[in-house]
């Protein structure tokens, strides 16, 4: 690590930048955050939040909405742990009943 | 109340006094169980407060505290996230169910300013486009909530109550429930 000559001393170059594991970038086991059937949120409802929280188009949002509908679950998306993590906490502000998972569990 | 009307951006309907009296009465009942009995503690948004001190706020409170709740209608509103890890599920919980309870009081508030702001439904009730999503959600969680208590928990159970005899003590909650429904739906379309 150089040292800055000349007195001012400033945390040199190699200001502990933490280096991300390379599974939070490229998830080796990247995890799924699902969204199950209740009986009180409308089907318009879901839809919605899809659309609004994903920014999904209409007809990919009705169709997870279906699935969830129809099969009692729906992957609706993926990616890291964090990513999921957040995703989850904003279907449960929305009162959507959504877990996460590993995507090969 | 009529369905709600979409004019020029802002979706409107009119409710009557009763109706506003009986919607802030279930959404503070909402702001209380969410806040446990502690709203201020929840009311102001996390913009604006030193980050420092919210910090140290979370580090003095137990970090064992956030537990699942014995209440089904809070399990219901902050669920599980890690359904077969109980260990991760808390340390999640740790982590977000402070916000999640300031977002929802926050959310319910902007409910709350709104049903005022009609004077016991003598004026329109006006939600602005920057409201809508405060509205959904909090319809969303009074209308779980509400649910809970029927003991709606699948679709036969809650057939079961739509077919329910006027004289059962349950019937007037169903009928709160399924205008709650009717709001939120109409709501949906006018946004």
């Amino acid at each position: 690590m150089p040292d800055s000559e000349g007195g001012s001393v400033t945390p040199a170059g190699g200001t502990a930048v933490v280096e991300r594991p390379a599974e939070q970038t490229t998830p080796l086991t990247p995890w799924v955050t699902i969204v199950w059937d209740d009986p009180v949120n409308l089907m318009s409802y879901v839809t919605h939040v899809f659309v609004t929280y994903f920014h999904y188009s209409a007809t990919k949002a009705t169709k997870l909405m279906m699935q969830v509908h129809e099969d009692g679950k729906a992957v609706v998306s993926s990616g890291s742990r964090e990513e999921m993590e957040r995703d989850v906490n904003a279907m449960h502000e929305y009162g959507l009943w959504a877990t996460m998972d590993k995507a090969d569990a | 109340m009529k369905k709600f009307a979409r004019r020029r951006g802002v979706a409107s309907t009119r409710l009557s006094g009763y109706e506003v009296e009986l919607l802030t009465s279930l959404v503070s009942q909402l702001v209380e169980l969410v806040a446990e009995g502690e709203p201020e503690q929840y009311a102001a948004p996390a913009d604006g407060e030193d980050p420092f001190e919210r910090l140290a706020r979370d580090l003095r409170s137990d970090p064992d505290e956030p537990e699942v709740s014995e209440d089904p209608v809070v399990r219901r509103l902050f669920p599980n996230a890690y359904p077969h890890d109980a260990a991760a599920s808390s340390d999640f919980r740790r982590f977000t169910e402070r916000d999640l309870r300031s977002k929802k009081v926050a959310d319910a508030q902007v409910v709350l300013r709104g049903l005022a702001e009609t004077e016991q439904g003598s004026r329109e009730l006006r939600i602005a486009p920057a409201d809508g999503e405060a509205w959904l959600r909090t319809l969303t969680a009074v209308r779980l909530a509400v649910a809970t208590r029927l003991g709606i928990t699948d679709t036969e159970s809650a057939e079961e109550l739509a077919d329910l005899p006027d004289e059962d003590p349950r019937s007037f909650m169903v009928s709160v429930y399924d205008w709650l429904g009717f709001a939120q739906e109409t709501l949906i379309s006018a946004l």
